[in-house]
């Protein structure tokens, strides 16, 4: 069937759309930080209930994952429950974090319409190269981070998570563009749709937990120097996002999240392998890459509930499985020649 | 999965929920000779988390150099060249393995410890859980207001009535209860919910080692094989008409199933126009095939992603190409050549393809040799020979005759693709350019070759691989069980009455506490669960329901 | 206490079976490795009396379009040489085939060839300039050879020469190029037993 040129052209509109209202979101969040009220005042009231909370709950020694640092002294809450007013909890934020919030779900939306309009283009999923890829694992990040937005009233998240889609997004259209066309017949099989989806889903889902773990260090870092007396407490830029403690408890619950869908998604590769190689698993460079994430991502998991692994180790972990599979997506399956080389970016 | 290794520094003896220094080998105490004190040191290394985690860094970067470096098991053909390429590196490469990771015996260790370190906390582990599902929950600890949730009501029954109201609804939602010993005064109800949270966790640990098990029977029982098959061409599954054959250890030829095959027709279609001029639309194989000589024949279109199932293998489509027909004629007159000829593809962009013909003479030294270049839709650049679409839509080839000795009656193999020519001579400088129908007459009366017309080939993969099946069963139930052990939470609520201070009536407290909430979620459910068993109350009158100040920051009315 | 030994057993034999097991996977998982070439002399099978297993009646065309079937050779010892013009290791084998049919021939030995994966043309050129007479059967799809293979022959190298013997059981076969003295010697043990 040929490519539908005028979805094609809308496609490729809404996308650059999209990337414009995504700046403009970057620029809101921003925005937030420099003109804004801080986060800290406007929780102090909840704190101290909570502080209870995280004594008595915290020194079980059953709940492995959940612990963590929150056994040793009592720490800030978690992120307050969802209430029904979550809409009106982002209008009493401010101007620039209700600009900020418009943006990133009108963004969003767009976006979501110009992967739609590409998969109507070329008459399947929209995720057949590198760039229809990415634009993609994009969208679930952002879709994901509305979610978290409203969820956990995050704003203070904003600027890095909408910022790292902004650059993501800008790459993929200035580097990697791809125009719509019908797929190679390996890729002709509803597998591709799942097991892209599944591998997009988590990759979109273990991007916005790498930014959460990437700003758990930082807050981590300037808690250690306050408690050493080497920062004055209160700094402006820290104050205004969450605390290390709500920071590890949000990034482990993304990994918990993202974890399954990952291994699903290899799952479903397997199966897929199995219907157009012969073989289930046959440690493909990309095959062995995924796997080597998988791993590192478990270590992750089981090093939250290791004594003298927890906190920043941990995260390091984290961020070192991200990094693994940045370098599969970015670095194997386009650089070493592999049965996946399907990225389109060097023909 | 989080907690298999459980952290046994970590039990603090004064909480709730310290019984869960699982994952220790038990019976530890006691026993004091020496040697089998150091065994236990080094299984618990072994067992311990830490050790884990490290032999989980090591399979991932053990893995890494698999990825890099070109493996015998995926392309043997790319070792050879990296040989070449690399001649002094190579060889040391090769002493470490580097070539075949995966079946190396220092991957093999990282993965075998890691599979007793899992097994070693699993199975202790299978024993805990029969073991807690055996105990009823604990009793209700004294002041649920200091549990991380909790709540309270004032109810107008007794504390007793009470009490069984709320165990009623718990019981309700499938809580395993506890209550106090008859005849106390002491009003109490324990429940404890999620025990899918362990077996989940159990469930993958174990899940995985199968994954591992079936993989390890795929690799003794399964076997892959290859064959390259012209249009018109047929096979019979026997070793000797293999291209390739791999067997697992315990396979020998007699266990192949003997169905045959013939390659009718091979279709393939190419986008005519656009930016993608010339990628692939579609490849057909068209093939007959039998379950066994004179069995009830059958037919499939074998294409990618859609395989043929016969006899317990599937038949994969994994290559294709072009085979030109060539009629070879001596000096004499005779026939000494008439087959259609694979050629391999040089370009899987516009099959420009290379290969030889081989037509032995009637005599030592009379034979004729061929090197030849293949374009399926040819154009002239500059006077070379390029193709410019994959399809045969103007095919030509253009050849170099030349004469002398073959080798072929030495009785030494050779390869079919390649031209021995250190005992021919070559009849022409210049290569002949054939399209479908036309002879060369070579010069010197040496015969002549007609290009006849073009085939095209597949290559197919036979696999048999008996390990699938479970590998995949596996695979699902690691995840079922991930997804237990990461969304089910293990949560216990109390219930504690007393009489009020009214004289009529009681103050009820509801207490709640999880201990794995990787999902959050917890809170909202006691809240909701608190105030349903408020709102159990037969009575329950505008004071009855919960209190205006619960002693959580939980909502309440949410 | 007891209870506790009987775990500690349970744990070390499950620890210990999945190191046995996991053993055996390692070091059987690396398949063994691809078609052996075959080169002069390889192989000789010899079946002793009595275990010598029956040869299928196979059917077919020769390379001139004629019918063969291999029953009509019964009452006489037949030497059956699985080839094909593409495979040197047949060609150079050829000129000893010629030179048995003109020695064993006259004695009653029959001579046949199945010629494999290949064209009449090629086949009929190459039968030509190395002087043998006997006919061949087209076998291009390998279907002969997954008779012999349901019979429990396994004919898993091309050349493989079988002989076979008057009531038309297998005596043995010399899988590879085959050398003028192992086939007299499987002429021979056809003799001996009928």
């Amino acid at each position: 069937m040929p490519v539908n040129l005028g979805f094609a052209t809308a496609s490729n509109d809404f996308l650059i759309a999209a990337l414009l209202i995504y700046s403009l979101a970057v620029l809101a969040f921003a925005g937030n930080y420099a003109f804004g009220r801080p986060r800290r005042k406007e929780e102090a009231k909840a704190a101290a209930p909570a502080a209870q909370l995280a004594t008595v709950g915290g020194g079980s020694a059953l709940a492995g994952g959940e612990p963590s640092a929150t056994a040793a002294a009592p720490v800030p809450p978690a992120f307050p429950a969802p209430r029904p007013g979550a809409f009106r909890a982002i209008r009493e934020a401010g101007p620039w974090v209700t600009a900020a919030v418009s943006f990133s779900a009108l963004g969003a939306l767009v976006h979501l319409a110009a992967v739609v309009c590409r998969g109507l283009a070329v008459h399947r999923a929209p995720w057949g190269n590198m760039y229809e890829f990415i634009t993609a694992l994009t969208c679930v990040a952002a879709i994901f981070f509305c979610y978290v937005l409203v969820r956990f009233r995050a704003w203070a998240l904003g600027v890095f998570v909408m910022g790292a889609v902004v650059i993501a997004l800008g790459l993929a259209e200035t580097l990697i563009y791809t125009p719509a066309g019908p797929l190679v017949p390996a890729l002709q099989s509803y597998w591709l749709s799942i097991h892209v989806t599944a591998m997009t889903l988590a990759t979109g889902i273990f991007f916005v937990a790498a930014v959460l773990g990437i700003m758990y260090l930082v807050a981590e870092r300037y808690r250690k120097r306050v408690e050493a007396g080497k920062a004055k407490p209160g700094n402006g830029l820290i104050a205004r996002i969450p605390s290390a403690a709500q920071l590890d408890k949000l990034t482990y619950r993304t990994v918990v999240f993202g974890f399954p869908v990952w291994t699903f998604g290899v799952i479903a590769g397997a199966i897929w392998a199995d219907q157009a190689w012969g073989r289930y698993w046959g440690w493909d460079p990309v095959e062995t890459w995924a796997f080597i994430t998988w791993v590192i991502y478990a270590a992750y998991l089981h090093a939250r509930a290791t004594a003298g692994w927890r906190g920043a180790r941990a995260h390091y972990i984290q961020l070192l499985g991200f990094a693994s599979l940045v370098t599969n997506m970015l670095v194997v399956q386009v650089f070493i020649t592999g049965m996946h080389s399907y990225a389109g970016v060097s023909g | 999965m989080t907690d298999v290794h459980a952290p046994q520094s970590e039990s603090q003896p004064g909480s709730v929920a310290a019984e869960g220094a699982a994952g220790r080998l038990p019976g530890g105490a006691g026993r004091p000779a020496p040697s089998a004190g150091w065994l236990r040191w080094g299984w618990r290394q072994l067992t311990s988390m830490r050790t884990a985690l490290v032999l989980l860094f090591l399979l991932a970067l053990g893995s890494i150099p698999g990825s890099i470096l070109p493996q015998e098991g995926t392309d043997a053909g790319a070792v050879q060249q990296y040989y070449v390429s690399h001649p002094g590196l190579a060889p040391w490469l090769n002493r470490l393995d580097l070539f075949n990771v995966f079946a190396s015996p220092w991957f093999a260790a990282i993965y075998l410890l890691l599979f007793a370190s899992l097994v070693g906390c699993v199975v202790p582990r299978c024993f805990k859980l029969v073991g807690t599902a055996r105990t009823p929950p604990p009793r209700a600890p004294r002041n649920l207001a200091r549990l991380p949730h909790s709540s309270s009501y004032a109810s107008a029954l007794p504390p007793e009535a009470a009490v069984a109201r709320a165990a009623e609804i718990l019981g309700g939602q499938r809580f395993r209860l506890r209550r106090p010993d008859a005849g106390g005064t002491d009003y109490w109800v324990s429940a404890e919910k999620g025990y899918l949270r362990e077996v989940g966790n159990l469930l993958f640990h174990l899940a995985l080692l199968g994954v591992l098990l079936s993989i390890a029977a795929g690799g003794l029982f399964g076997y892959k094989a290859d064959k390259l098959l012209v249009e018109g061409q047929s096979f019979a599954d026997t070793t000797s008409a293999l291209d390739e054959f791999h067997p697992g250890r315990l396979v020998s030829g007699s266990d192949l199933p003997p169905f045959t095959m013939t390659l009718n027709k091979f279709t393939a279609t190419y986008i005519q126009s656009g930016q993608s001029l010339g990628q692939p639309e579609n490849f057909n194989a068209n093939v007959s095939y039998a379950s066994s000589p004179g069995a009830k024949p059958g037919t499939y279109n074998i294409r990618i992603n859609d395989p043929l199932s016969v006899d317990s293998l599937k038949v994969y489509l994994i290559g294709h190409g072009y085979a030109p027909e060539f009629k070879v004629t001596s000096a004499d007159g005779s026939v000494t050549y008439n087959a259609a000829t694979p050629f391999i593809p040089a370009s899987t962009s516009t099959f420009l393809s290379d290969g030889v013909v081989k037509a032995p003479g009637a005599a030592t030294g009379t034979d004729l040799g061929f090197m030849g270049v293949f374009v399926p839709t040819a154009i002239s650049n500059n006077g070379t020979l390029e193709s410019i679409f994959p399809a045969a839509d103007d095919p030509a080839v253009s050849l170099i005759a030349y004469y002398g000795n073959l080798g072929l009656n030495d009785g030494v193999p050779q390869s079919v693709y390649q031209l021995d020519t250190t005992r021919m001579t070559k009849l022409s400088a210049a290569p002949h350019l054939l399209t479908p129908g036309q002879t060369w007459t070579l010069p010197n009366g040496k015969g002549s070759v007609t290009f006849v017309g073009v085939k095209q080939w597949v290559s197919l993969a036979i696999t048999y691989d008996p390990g699938q099946v479970p590998a995949l069963v596996c695979g699902m139930l690691a995840l079922a069980g991930l997804l237990l052990s990461f969304f089910v939470r293990r949560r216990r609520v109390f219930v504690r009455a007393v009489p009020a201070a009214s004289g009529t009536g009681s103050v009820v407290t509801v207490g709640g506490l999880t201990r794995s909430d990787a999902s959050g979620g917890f809170e909202e459910e006691f809240t909701e669960l608190a105030a349903e068993i408020a709102a159990a109350e037969p009575n329950a009158g505008p004071n009855a329901g919960p209190t205006a100040e619960p002693s959580n920051k939980s909502e309440p009315g949410a | 206490m007891f209870k506790a030994k009987r775990r500690t057993v349970v744990t070390t034999t499950a620890v210990a079976a999945v190191l046995l097991g996991g053993a055996l996977a390692a070091t059987l998982l690396t398949s063994g490795s691809g078609k052996a070439s075959a080169s002069a002399g390889d192989g000789i099978v010899e079946y002793p009396a009595g275990h010598r297993p029956l040869a299928p009646d196979v059917t077919g065309t020769s390379l001139t379009g004629s019918p063969i079937r291999l029953s009509s050779y019964q009452g006489k010892t037949l030497v059956l040489n699985f080839w094909g013009s593409w495979c040197p290791p047949c060609r150079g084998e050829g000129t000893t085939f010629a030179e048995l049919d003109k020695s064993y021939g006259p004695k009653g030995v029959a001579f046949l060839g199945d010629d494999v994966a290949d064209t009449p043309a090629n086949a009929l050129s190459f039968t030509r300039s190395a002087g043998i007479t006997y006919p061949s059967i087209s076998d291009n799809g390998y279907l002969v050879v997954a008779d012999f293979s349901q019979a429990g022959v396994q004919v898993s190298d091309t050349p493989t020469t079988v002989v076979i013997d008057k009531t038309g059981h297998v005596v043995g076969m010399v899988l590879g190029a085959a050398l003028y003295s192992q086939v007299t010697t499987l002429i021979n043990d056809a003799a001996v037993s009928s």
